[in-house]
């Protein structure tokens, strides 16, 4: 390449550089930085001190709790979300009447604005909202309060959101993965006489799984850094059930103005993601090849 | 000069492009030239800023967004620019999401505003980091004519001007009251009385509570909580607010009271409460003058009365919650004495007067404003106003949000049963004294 085509090359590179290096690798670093600091945001005294901030967080009950609330958000969507999604690609997938239709509708929540869909949420789990009314009316006893102000149904009401708004989303990545399954394997089961289920636990299934190794990771990714439900609908209450880590992050960072404790919070909340993610290729690819 | 500078820079590119084009080659640029133009560009944008470097610019950031009241602090705005030549004053808005966020960080990078709105619990976090002024000595002649400067005091020195003051009184349903065999307007005067207010309203049907009692909201539950507290004689802090004195006999009692109060009631977030209120289904609940926006708005045929908050005994005041809207200038502002100017304008009492009228509120922080005839005989305002007299607001200390939040889970942890008041108490008193000794 001649010197003029490298020049113009970088010159069209340049933007995306420049929008990568100062808006993600510069707070990235700068926030690695911060967290060695005791840095609050009005006070203009900095000092530096190691890792205390990090030695904090472990034994500090709220971002036990928060990492705990994570988690259960995270084990408690995932399979289900998958599950859900793979299942109405399967059935969306079939030559239906009105499959478009349908296959837009299940997309839809995932293309709402999350406030929105939040407080839709909010006025149906609340007293006399619909879905509060009709678990009273089947006899499930809901919290007189409505379920996102009991400690024991908050969790579980967003989580139940969140997988009713993914679902959706996911839907559509299974099914394009789908469709990319030859149809001569089904035919060879088909005279092979493979059942149904047999076509999908021995084709579908293995043929699906990069597509299932995407999902889960970036379903994971996603549930970690749950935030916006939770700011709107219960700001992490009642009695922090539903505090989640990046929740964690915006109250010390965004309320106590704590940036060197928010920006270490958010390095382990990082880690923790990472290497989750990195668990997730392991065990899954293994599988797979196997 | 706006001339000159465009002539030369056409001069200086014309023979060029007149080269290219007879040879038909490719333009390349001239470095030099490009530079040369850039300085020119400068030269060019600077010279049209002369006539605005003589204009002195005051920005205000505020919270006043509503269509409603907007339009009279714009008005404000532009009587004290005709009054003060050559001033101009520009309005930011700001809203309650995410106003506070904003501010810290204008302030933290130096580009605060040079008035500012702030919160009356808001004002020691930028007061004890050294980013407002100091308005002892410019307030000394004033401070008579106005209420409640503790939230912008810090030691000896004030760093805030009282504007629009806000209180809570207790809102009470007339027919309900009926039902339950009391007169219409019956104020139960002390804690007992108002229990058994309570119960029997709460008799009165499922869907029929005596309390209207707030749940787990952040921000908000303490504000609920403090007027029991500080009724009963409890405090948060020691009088010279180095220790934390809320595991006391007395905030463990107003703790206990507001849990039977609880009882008997619904509890719910602020909003809902008022929705059930205005639905006519909550006997009694503590809450401001926008309720009453509200129930003008919304209800206006609600048979309800506004009364005192009930005190604990015959020897007990009754206390109420004050919060409050305050007027603070930067300290890095370069205009800070046109700053304080603006900000004695917004507060005098006719502007008070005229922003209270507008918005409906009944405690204007200016006492000539407050016995202006026009507050006078207005139904409920005098409630607002006499509760406004026994009312206090939080301490005013640098590490307010810990202590807030520390205060809130003990009232949770009560409230869902996980802990006895005692133990929520004890525990916070623990976690803000630990704070303290930071």
């Amino acid at each position: 390449m001649t010197s003029d085509g490298r020049y113009k090359g970088w010159a069209l590179f340049l933007p995306w550089i420049l929008t990568f290096g100062i808006f993600w690798l510069f707070p990235l670093i700068y926030s690695f930085f911060l967290s060695l600091t005791d840095y609050r945001l009005l006070d203009p005294t900095v000092d530096w001190i190691g890792f205390a901030n990090y030695a904090r967080l472990f034994s500090d009950p709220d971002f036990i709790t928060s990492l705990e609330n994570s988690f259960i958000f995270v084990i408690g969507t995932i399979p289900f979300t998958t599950v859900i999604a793979l299942g109405l690609a399967l059935l969306l997938n079939e030559k239906l009447k009105g499959r478009t239709f349908f296959r837009a509708a299940y997309f839809m929540p995932s293309i709402t604005s999350m406030v929105v869909i939040a407080l839709i949420f909010s006025n149906l789990y609340a007293r006399g909202g619909y879905l509060h009314f009709l678990a009273d009316m089947i006899g499930l006893h809901p919290p007189v309060s409505g379920f996102l102000l009991s400690e024991k149904t908050a969790l579980a009401s967003i989580m139940a959101m969140d997988i009713w708004m993914a679902s959706g989303y996911y839907m559509l990545i299974f099914l394009g993965g789908l469709q990319t399954i030859p149809d001569e394997l089904y035919e060879s089961a088909t005279l092979a006489g493979a059942s149904r289920w047999q076509k999908f636990r021995f084709v579908t299934l293995p043929m699906l799984k990069p597509v299932l190794l995407f999902i889960i990771v970036i379903n994971s990714i996603k549930s970690f850094q749950v935030f916006v439900e939770v700011f709107v609908m219960t700001k992490g209450g009642p009695l922090n059930a539903t505090f989640t880590g990046v929740y964690f992050v915006y109250e010390t960072g965004l309320k106590n103005f704590d940036f060197g404790y928010a920006s270490a919070a958010a390095y382990v909340l990082f880690a923790i993601i990472g290497i989750v993610s990195i668990l997730q290729f392991k065990f899954l690819k293994t599988e797979w090849k196997a | 000069m706006h001339t000159g500078i465009y002539l030369f820079a056409i001069r200086l590119f014309k023979k060029k492009f007149e080269v290219d084009l007879r040879r038909r080659a490719v333009y390349r640029p001239d470095m030099k030239k490009i530079l040369i133009l850039a300085v020119l560009i400068v030269l060019f944008v600077s010279s049209c800023g002369t006539k605005q470097d003589k204009e002195i610019v005051i920005t205000w950031w505020h919270f006043w967004t509503d269509t409603g009241i907007k339009p009279v602090v714009q008005e404000i705005v532009s009587d004290f620019e005709t009054s003060h030549p050559g001033v101009r004053v520009e309005l930011v808005d700001l809203t309650w999401a995410d106003g506070h966020d904003k501010i810290a960080i204008a302030f933290s990078s130096g580009t605060g505003p040079d008035v500012v709105e702030l919160g009356s619990d808001w004002i020691p976090e930028f007061s004890t980091t050294g980013h407002l002024l100091d308005l002892t000595s410019r307030t000394d002649a004033l401070r008579s004519e106005y209420l409640m400067w503790e939230p912008g005091q810090i030691g000896d020195s004030y760093y805030a001007f009282p504007w629009i003051l806000g209180t809570r009184v207790l809102f009470s349903n007339n027919e309900l009251l009926t039902s339950a065999g009391y007169s219409p307007e019956y104020y139960p005067g002390y804690w007992n009385e108002w229990l058994t207010a309570c119960q029997r309203v709460d008799a009165l049907g499922d869907d029929i509570y005596g309390f209207g009692s707030n749940s787990a909201e952040r921000h908000r539950l303490y504000k609920k909580f403090l007027p029991f507290l500080w009724s009963n004689g409890g405090r948060i802090l020691s009088n010279a607010g180095t220790r934390c004195v809320l595991d006391s006999d007395k905030a463990v009692e107003a703790l206990e009271f507001y849990l039977k109060l609880s009882e008997t009631g619904l509890i719910d977030t602020q909003r809902r409460l008022e929705d059930a209120f205005l639905e006519g289904k909550i006997g009694f609940i503590i809450s401001g003058d926008w309720l009453l926006k509200r129930i003008e708005k919304e209800r206006p045929a609600l048979a309800f009365s506004t009364q005192l908050i009930p005190a604990p005994d015959t020897l007990a005041q009754s206390i109420s919650f004050a919060g409050g809207e305050y007027l603070c200038v930067n300290s890095k502002s370069k205009h800070f004495d046109m700053a304080f100017e603006l900000i004695k304008h917004i507060c005098s009492p006719e502007n008070q007067l005229k922003f209270c009228k507008q918005n409906r509120t009944p405690t204007p922080a200016s006492l000539i404003a407050a016995s202006h005839e026009s507050f006078a005989g207005q139904l409920h305002y005098d409630t607002f106003f006499a509760q406004l007299q026994t009312s206090k607001m939080p301490p005013a200390h640098p590490k307010w949000v810990y202590i807030e939040a520390a205060l809130e889970k003990a009232i949770e942890k009560a409230l869902y049963k996980t802990e006895t008041p005692r133990q929520a108490l004890k525990t916070a008193t623990q976690i803000i004294n630990e704070q303290l000794l930071k």
